[in-house]
């Protein structure tokens, strides 16, 4: 489906209306009462969806214990229609580009974690995503010297499975990953197969949103980069705390907008502005920041919460990327994948601006499941 | 799809009370010989549900299962081998898994579920 980009009519105060991807006809929703002012801007039909997504809940979080919740701080129900449109957005994005990805850049579909802006090759940055899985394992205080390794692990947002084998390998345990791409599961199962770890890992199409396991499976539950394509965050966080086993790890790494300061209410819209934009590319809802993860997870009782801002240890993967994309083979792939992957590469630069600007944050968070 | 794997899955459809096991329905199913690990059988034993597994094995075509079992069959490796075939070599790879509730049918295409929910099931 191609994106029409129509802009959309100014949201009114108590009704909600959207324009699916197709920029078919319009929809309304009553079940939707929200004000968004990000609504009314033109770049995009996905804008429908990511209002419709934004919990109040995320807005005004703040460290203070004022008392006074604004009226966006009640839940509102995330409409399943807009919720199934940008899944399909999102297993369509995937399908066409994991190939041109792994084929530049291998099986890891995430940022690396380097020591210090300098410049690395494109074989470091291999090594830099192991490195982002090593310290992201160490923050959670799942070190190698850790006396209970994880026997089940879950992979929210699998990509093509480099995660889930890595750490079934690691930890010589059991990996199921998730994703919505069809393709993606494929290539997985594919790569595990040939590395020998097809009894060890596999895949699903699946919604991290609805995890398809009882409760309780998984000592640790592995969420890389794909927290931000949850357009709910509150059952994205619910899910992964359902399915932990008692005494296990939920370890997520994600991309955060900046904390809001006690007197914010929002974003400035300048700074929406450029998220927009960078949500229409990789069909992403809603942006949260570090600190609604971590009120999320206080919520649930969740243990031992740890949270960090790590953007100073991924400064130099855009660039790099931005570097691989525009050489002979990255422009002869990208225009054989097709426009969705395309508008994903312009919108690099727009990450590397958000990042300079301290709006985009790369975010590590971990915590415990109680034992008992 | 290794029956490890259906051991792991569940319907998660709005108003099931319990959608574990899921039904399998085979319509193309596949043997592939996996280099056996007994400590790996071992730590799975724990976690495995069995009769989800028996029932699930029979489904495939396959009986040898006991209907109970216990960790002390471990030790025996008839009961190992057998334990191994069923949850490791034997893969559905066409067919459905199906809600036990609802009746509703995830399809399993080149050995993958696809597990996602309509809009009215969630």
């Amino acid at each position: 489906m191609e994106m029409t980009g129509s802009g959309l009519p100014p949201c009114s105060r108590w009704e909600y209306r959207t324009r699916p991807l197709c920029g078919g006809a319009l929809l309304s929703s009553a079940s939707t009462r929200f004000t968004p002012p990000s609504i009314a801007s033109k770049s995009g039909a996905l804008i429908g969806c990511r209002g419709r997504f934004s919990s109040p809940v995320f807005t005004s979080i703040g460290t203070s214990g004022s008392g006074s919740r604004c009226r966006r701080g009640r839940r509102m129900s995330i409409n399943a229609a807009a919720t199934g449109t940008l899944q399909k957005g999102i297993a369509e994005f995937y399908d066409n580009s994991s190939g041109i990805w792994e084929d530049i850049w291998g099986d890891h579909m995430h940022h690396g974690f380097y020591e210090q802006e300098s410049d690395v090759s494109l074989s470091d940055h291999r090594t830099a995503q192991i490195r982002m899985i090593e310290e992201s394992l160490r923050f959670a205080s799942l070190s190698d010297y850790s006396l209970k390794k994880p026997r089940s692990i879950v992979d929210v947002g699998c990509g093509i499975g480099g995660s889930s084998r890595y750490l079934a390998r690691k930890y010589g345990a059991k990996c199921q990953g998730i994703t919505l791409s069809p393709v993606q599961a494929r290539r997985a199962r594919e790569l595990a197969t040939a590395q020998g770890l097809a009894d060890k890992v596999s895949f699903q199409v699946a919604d991290a949103l609805n995890q398809p396991f009882p409760d309780g499976q998984f000592d640790l539950v592995w969420s890389m980069e794909s927290g931000e394509h949850m357009p709910d965050k509150t059952k994205f966080v619910n899910e992964l705390a359902r399915v932990a086993a008692p005494g296990g790890t939920i370890i997520i790494v994600t991309w955060c907008h900046r904390d809001l300061s006690p007197s914010e209410e929002s974003l400035r819209p300048e700074e929406k502005a450029l998220l927009n934009k960078i949500c229409d590319a990789y069909y992403l809802p809603e942006w949260c920041s570090t600190a609604d993860y971590v009120k999320l997870l206080q919520s649930l009782s969740l243990e031992d919460i740890k949270a960090a801002d790590w953007s100073q240890y991924v400064a130099p993967f855009w660039p790099a990327v931005i570097k691989s994309a525009l050489t002979w083979k990255g422009i002869t792939s990208l225009l054989r994948s097709g426009w969705k992957t395309i508008r994903g590469a312009f919108a690099m630069p727009l990450m590397i601006e958000g990042y300079k600007k301290g709006l985009i944050k790369f975010a590590i968070i971990t915590c415990r499941k109680p034992a008992s | 799809m290794r029956l490890l794997t259906h051991n792991m899955l569940s319907s998660n459809i709005k108003g099931v009370t319990n959608g574990f096991p899921l039904r399998i329905e085979v319509e193309k199913m596949v043997e592939k010989e996996v280099e056996l690990n007994m400590d790996f059988l071992k730590n799975m034993f724990a976690k495995v549900e069995w009769r989800a597994l028996v029932e699930a094995s029979r489904s495939m075509g396959y009986s040898e299962l006991p209907d109970e079992a216990d960790s002390s069959m471990l030790d025996s490796d008839e009961f190992l081998r057998k334990f191994h075939h069923a949850l490791l070599e034997l893969h559905l790879e066409e067919g459905a898994l199906v809600c036990p509730e609802t009746g509703r049918k995830f399809p399993v295409n080149k050995g993958i579920p696809n597990m996602l929910l309509h809009e009215d099931e969630v």
